[in-house]
């Protein structure tokens, strides 16, 4: 009875070695790194993800009291593949650019809504999904240039805003 | 005392002056909506709108755009001889921006919705002018 019992732990106590731990440490430069931490004691396996470190990328300007924030943005946009002419070329590239300069803007002052998705089968990624969405209202925008190359439009603009220009 | 006749006449110009008068209040006043999607870096689809105004639109109007008329009254003609000037107007006055952006594994699409939401503004029409104004 005895012998069987010690048995048993001895299962026991090799089945929770065997499960293999994880273990998240930050370096000293700000990158976080995985290690995967077995079980037998062999040397550790080093995954890096590549990340931003936050105290070097310049930081959004707050806008506070009576301050006026500008933003400058290049929006891209190219002609649709049926075009008569590049005249109608170049209005419906520009009308594209401006759409994606009025996004740009929209991100930087609202902010963008992401959802991310990973189906993982049989330790494989089998589907990665990323959505990213923005809403915002703009106005008094301004087209600095517009240049137009290569079937590719691009609209430098502009905006200055301040705290009135939000409803309180 | 007045004939039957003659007081059927007098209701009648009566109310055609009422309706006339009437007419005349919502004539210069115009629903005007806009929209245009974007699809995947290239234009996919962009639609103007313009309609009379069936009612009276209250406020006060701002940011006047004069636009030439060359005497036509016709309101969706003026704008589509100075279409541009008119899109570049409609910028300026605010467009809704709603974008959406999907990723599914490396492969990108993405839509941008610009939308005017219908707006009335207040049109005068002169010998070579129309003043297009939003009300708010």
């Amino acid at each position: 009875m005895k012998n069987r019992l010690l048995i048993a732990l001895l299962f026991s106590a090799t089945a929770l070695l065997s499960f293999e731990t994880f273990q998240v440490v930050k370096d000293t430069n700000g990158s976080i790194i995985i290690e995967q931490v077995a079980s037998d004691r062999q040397t550790p396996k080093i995954v890096e993800s590549p990340v931003c470190n936050t105290q070097d990328q310049s930081v959004e300007p707050l806008l506070e009291g009576e301050e006026e924030l500008f933003i400058s943005v290049v929006g891209q946009g190219v002609a649709p593949m049926n075009t008569f002419s590049p005249a109608q070329a170049y209005a419906l590239a520009k009308r594209a650019a401006v759409a994606d300069a009025y996004r740009l803007i929209a991100e930087r002052v609202r902010g963008v809504r992401i959802e991310g998705q990973d189906l993982i089968k049989n330790m494989m990624v089998k589907r990665s999904t990323i959505r990213t969405s923005v809403q915002a209202m703009i106005r008094n925008a301004n087209i600095v240039e517009t240049t137009f190359k290569e079937g590719l439009c691009e609209v430098e603009m502009e905006i200055t805003i301040s705290r009135t220009d939000f409803a309180q | 005392m007045r004939s039957r006749n003659g007081n059927h006449y007098f209701s009648h110009r009566l109310c055609s002056i009422i309706l006339l008068y009437s007419l005349s209040l919502s004539a210069s006043e115009y629903l005007i909506s806009y929209r245009y999607v974007v699809k995947d870096a290239s234009l996919y689809n962009e639609s103007l709108m313009i309609s009379h105004a069936m009612k009276k639109c209250s406020g006060t109007s701002y940011e006047p755009l004069q636009l030439e008329s060359n005497g036509s009254k016709n309101l969706s003609k003026i704008i589509s001889l100075n279409y541009e000037i008119f899109i570049d107007y409609i910028h300026k006055l605010g467009l809704d921006v709603q974008h959406n952006e999907e990723t599914i594994n490396a492969q990108n699409k993405s839509t941008t919705i610009l939308t005017l939401k219908t707006k009335c503004f207040k049109v005068d029409f002169n010998d070579n002018f129309a003043r297009i104004a939003p009300l708010k």
